[in-house]
């Protein structure tokens, strides 16, 4: 395994994410293609961070600052779905269009 | 390095099906294979310790929260997605595969390098992460303590709103108290 199959790994891993964000109705369903575009970006992340970086902690570092964000960026997203679904009973983007221009 | 490209055909299937199945319960399942598999391919590329880390929040935190989250908005756990939706949808992640596969090809990565192994320890990163980058680690201890408390204030203003309307001013209240309603039915909407 080299550095170049780690990247087509990662890059594979995002547009499935991408396709999941933009093709899927359900909310939870876009936060999943964002957890595994996030996941990508960490992989790339450790695979530049084994195979050419000077100083290797760094790149683990990055990964395990990625892990927290996403963390908290899942707590505050499934809030907000809850919420928006206590309001409106659903959460299909097809329905949440008040703010539409 | 066969284990690596098994790890990665792993992950593939498992994400192909986070992605694509309808059932939104069986995606978050397909998401946490796809997960345990990427910490499987961490340890190949020599962290133990960040591969323990996704195990314990991805797949022990992250997805444990989202199954909760489904199952209380039962709702919406079938769903079919429009076919032109899919199609424009594929196009794009296809066209945007091909230019970065074009990209990647194309790069020269230099030399790979030996990664010595005492960098790798768990000393070198904690010790990394107290001194070089104390602040980031700090400000990202504060945005989880953000994060926190914000999740808990929205679920709260809303249960707090939900009660307050059912219980009108002037309303007959038969406890007297006007308060218990409103924490009930709170507790019965986070159980």
């Amino acid at each position: 395994m080299t550095l170049p199959a780690f990247t087509m790994f990662a890059l594979l891993l995002f547009c499935m994410g991408l396709y999941a964000v933009l093709a899927r109705r359900n909310l939870i369903a876009i936060l999943i293609g964002i957890e595994l575009m996030l996941n990508a970006a960490s992989v790339n992340f450790m695979a530049f961070n084994y195979f050419v970086a000077p100083d290797p902690a760094v790149g683990q570092i990055i990964v395990l600052f990625i892990i927290g964000l996403a963390a908290a960026e899942v707590a505050i997203a499934l809030s907000i779905i809850l919420a928006v679904y206590r309001q409106r009973r659903a959460i299909d983007i097809e329905q949440l269009t008040e703010v539409k221009g | 390095m066969i284990t690596a490209g098994l790890l990665m055909a792993v992950t593939f299937a498992a994400a192909l099906l986070a992605v694509t199945l309808r059932n939104v319960l069986h995606a978050i399942f397909g998401l946490a294979v796809a997960l345990l598999g990427i910490a499987g391919i961490f340890i190949t590329l020599g962290s133990p310790f960040v591969a323990a880390m996704e195990v314990l929040v991805y797949v022990g935190g992250i997805s444990v929260a989202m199954v909760f989250a489904v199952m209380l908005s039962t709702v919406v756990a079938r769903q079919d997605e429009g076919g032109r939706r899919r199609v424009w949808a594929g196009l794009a992640a296809l066209g945007f595969f091909a230019a970065m596969a074009l990209v990647i090809t194309r790069a020269d990565f230099g030399p790979d390098s030996d990664p010595s192994e005492q960098a790798w320890a768990v000393a070198e990163i904690g010790g990394d992460l107290l001194t070089h980058y104390n602040v980031v680690f700090e400000a990202l201890s504060l945005v989880l303590l953000i994060a926190i408390v914000g999740a808990v204030a929205i679920s709260r203003r809303e249960a707090a709103a939900s009660g307050s309307a059912r219980l009108e001013p002037g309303a007959i209240d038969p406890d007297g108290t006007g308060k218990s309603d409103v924490e009930s039915e709170q507790r019965g909407q986070d159980a």
